[in-house]
């Protein structure tokens, strides 16, 4: 992996978090943004390099139809969302991937568009997945509407009120985007198209930045069609409700294979992550000024808890335990010292035996925020080189493959695969949308279009399979008789370099809830508000109270 | 009539296609990486990969892995799958950074086995050539280098491969990340052959994957 510019604390490494405890299923269905986020650290660098912003299109008409463009100026380039609103009869909204028409379609343009590709994505961008996108563009996506907010707030804004702040607050955003697909999918450029460009290297940054302008776009596509409405009795939102408005996700099983699927940019991820908070750790002191932004954070969790909702029963025990982690928290911060002798891996320490796992992940999030000098240039650090981790050592004594797997595998040779529970289910591919499920092996046909996800089960089969091979050949030899083995190899060879690459848990267990895995990615992303509408789907909240563009950024001239 | 597909597209969907004719994952791995690099230097990877797994499908795959013990490799059914040709040489990349030089006999579409062999190079930072009748392919770290009769690229089987590393010249073709334009007939073919390995939808999948609760809110 690339190497992390280490902090000068020469004894970070001892504070650093190893796999075993990081990679489990529950502890990263756990996790919440930090600053390390993909959603901050694009807005950091935008207001960084001075981008500007303007509304370049907007072509909508009374109802609320037709197209707009956004569009953010850099110093080396330009990016633009292309925006079409339609009319979406009520009984057809659905935010499942087998859906086939939207509230609302984008497709975030590299550059600025002329005519000509505004009517050629028009023609192609409301149809999504059946449409075809270009070299030029760099994802594609689209969102509905909340049935639940949308007529109320533009009852209230035509009739001169703002809306009521608490179902606003609820909800937290106007409309939910329900799949945003780039790097190459539906012909969208290649991510190695963008991959050598700085504000694009990072992980999901053409992304986010097109999630940060269908924000934009929301609030301005509802206060056009309240003015319609009310004329001149209509009002805008006001501006502190209007940061309450973040933007919708829903995420099905679609993005849960994610993860496995990229070992090496998982550990880039992960890694980072626990460098940042090793580092918060080995502080042997803490300033005023830190501790003030800790609290401040910590306050501002809490009240961000307090409208965190679910009705899923898991997500809602969680929630029950962190409020009461909260107590714990408070009650530690006002009795111990902060200040001195190592005050936040005290803390965190103390938070390994007395907070629910929810309440450990939020802390260590808090822990960042004082420090965005300490930590922020790991951002840097969260992108791979997939194509060397993809690169086999035959060269490798079968021994050191034993001794990789002894060391690094326990996780995946201790599980009994003979009793039925250890191997209940299998990730496939549907043929309806060409999407990832789960299904159920021993009730469900199927299983013979399996995916290897199952990495622990693989890993066992593989440990098996070497047993009668000598130690002293090289595994070049054991794969060209077992290539069904290559597959699962490559991974282990893997954790020499990426040692959080592999999430330590049966992924095929009766016991696995991919919400885990959603959640994982979605906090990397930056998401808040999780609440799993089932235990393979999940409803998020993506920049709720960031800035709006043109409050962050200049307008351009 | 041609298409563009994306070069992430084309890896997707010959790992996929080859997975159908029941190619191990690891194997269909290379075969989407071997593809890919191709059609980024405009080569015909994607196509020569449908024609061999059409040649091999419904046939017992290990026939055609090289014993690898002794030169030349060769196979039981006399021809040698160029993608675990390929991954075994690169596998054995160590060896040729040492002066070892491989030989193969009776070798499909040696292209896509130059194309296998050469991510290894891309790692090493060396370069692996390749050749076969006239023609040699130089696989560097981010190019390639093609000397010889050009019409020799595409040969569906050569009598003799020979694999190495060689000096350090420089690539004459660097790989684009555009878009690559393929046969639309010959894309579907890819699309079909993959499309087999989907499970179809059942009542169970589908009430499976939804929010559960209503999701228009």
């Amino acid at each position: 992996m690339k190497t992390l510019a280490r902090h000068n604390a020469k004894n970070v490494d001892e504070f650093r978090r190893p796999p075993e405890i990081v990679m489990r299923l529950a502890r990263m269905g756990s996790f919440h943004q930090t600053r390390l986020s993909f959603m901050r650290t694009l807005l950091r660098r935008l207001k960084k390099e001075n981008w500007c912003f303007e509304r370049a299109v907007w072509e909508i008409d009374d109802q609320g139809f037709g197209r707009a463009v956004y569009s953010v100026y850099g110093p080396e380039r330009n990016y633009s969302l292309v925006a079409f609103s339609h009319d979406l009869p009520d009984h057809m909204r659905s935010d499942r991937v087998i859906a086939t028409a939207w509230d609302a379609t984008f497709a975030l343009f590299d550059g600025i568009p002329t005519t000509a590709d505004l009517d050629r994505l028009e023609d192609n961008v409301p149809k999504q997945e059946a449409g075809r996108i270009s070299d030029s563009e760099l994802s594609l996506s689209r969102a509905n509407r909340s049935v639940r907010l949308w007529q109320h707030v533009i009852e209230n804004l035509a009739e001169g009120k703002q809306p009521d702040r608490e179902q606003l607050e609820s909800v937290g955003y106007l409309i939910r985007t329900t799949a945003v697909y780039g790097s190459g999918k539906f012909g969208a450029a290649d991510r190695l198209t963008i991959s050598q460009r700085p504000e694009l290297s990072g992980p999901f940054q053409a992304e986010m930045l097109s999630v940060w302008l269908t924000r934009a776009f929301s609030v301005d596509l509802i206060e056009h069609i309240a003015k319609a409405r009310g004329g001149d009795k209509a009002v805008v939102i006001e501006p502190g409700l209007r940061r309450r408005l973040g933007v919708g996700n829903s995420t099905g099983l679609g993005m849960a294979p994610f993860l496995m699927n990229h070992p090496a940019l998982l550990n880039n991820w992960m890694a980072s992550r626990e460098e940042a908070i090793a580092r918060v750790r080995s502080l042997q002191t803490a300033n005023q000024a830190a501790l003030d932004e800790f609290r401040r954070c910590f306050e501002a969790a809490i009240f961000n808890v307090l409208q965190w909702y679910s009705e899923h029963p898991v997500q809602i025990e969680k929630l029950e335990n962190l409020n009461t982690d909260f107590g714990s928290i408070s009650a530690y911060l006002d009795k111990e010292n902060l200040t001195d002798d190592f005050p936040w891996n005290r803390l965190y320490l103390w938070s390994e035996n007395n907070l629910s796992l929810e309440g450990q992940e939020l802390l260590v999030s808090l822990l960042l925020e004082p420090y965005g000098e300490l930590v922020d240039d790991l951002s840097a650090c969260m992108d791979a080189d997939e194509h060397l981790s993809f690169f086999i050592d035959g060269s490798m004594a079968i021994k050191q493959v034993k001794s990789i797997i002894e060391s690094q595998c326990a996780w995946a040779t201790s599980v009994d695969y003979e009793q039925k529970e250890n191997r209940a289910r299998f990730w496939y591919t549907s043929a309806e949308k060409l999407e990832p499920r789960v299904g159920e092996r021993f009730d469900e046909p199927g299983a013979e279009y399996e995916v290897p996800l199952g990495v622990g089960y693989y890993i066992d089969q593989m440990v098996e399979a070497l047993k009668s091979w000598d130690d002293n050949q090289i595994i070049a030899d054991f794969l060209v008789v077992h290539p069904e083995h290559r597959h699962t190899l490559r991974r282990v060879q893997n954790l020499i370099e990426y040692p959080y690459s592999e999430i330590q848990d049966n992924l095929i267990s009766a016991e696995m809830l991919p919400i885990d895995l959603l959640r994982c990615k979605l906090s990397f992303f930056g998401a808040t508000k999780f609440d799993p509408r089932s235990d393979r789907w999940v409803r998020i909240c993506m920049y709720q109270d960031a800035p709006f563009p043109h409050e962050l950024l200049a307008a351009a001239s | 009539m041609s298409r563009k597909i994306t070069l992430a597209e084309i890896e997707f969907y010959i790992r996929k296609a080859a997975r159908a004719v029941a190619l191990d994952w690891g194997i269909c791995e290379e075969a989407g990486k071997a593809a890919r690099w191709l059609a980024a230097f405009d080569l015909p990877g994607p196509e020569l990969l449908l024609a061999h797994l059409k040649r091999i499908d419904g046939k017992n795959y290990s026939d055609f892995i090289p014993g690898c013990d002794q030169g030349p490799w060769q196979s039981k059914a006399d021809l040698v799958c160029p993608v675990i040709g390929g991954a075994a040489l690169a596998d054995r990349s160590a060896q040729m950074l040492e002066g070892k030089v491989f030989e193969l006999s009776n070798v499909a579409f040696p292209l896509l086995l130059a194309a296998t062999v050469g991510q290894a190079a891309r790692c090493h930072r060396t370069v692996f050539t390749t050749s076969w009748a006239g023609v040699s392919l130089s696989c560097h770290e981010n190019g390639i280098r093609i000397e010889g009769s050009r019409d020799d690229l595409f040969l569906d089987k050569v009598d003799s491969v020979t694999c190495r590393q060689s000096e350090d010249l420089e690539p004459r073709q660097l790989p684009s990340t555009m878009a690559y334009s393929i046969d639309e007939t010959v894309w579907k073919e890819i699309d079909a052959l993959a499309f087999k390995t989907y499970a179809p939808a059942t009542e169970e999948s589908r009430a499976g994957a939804g929010a559960g609760l209503t999701d228009n809110d």
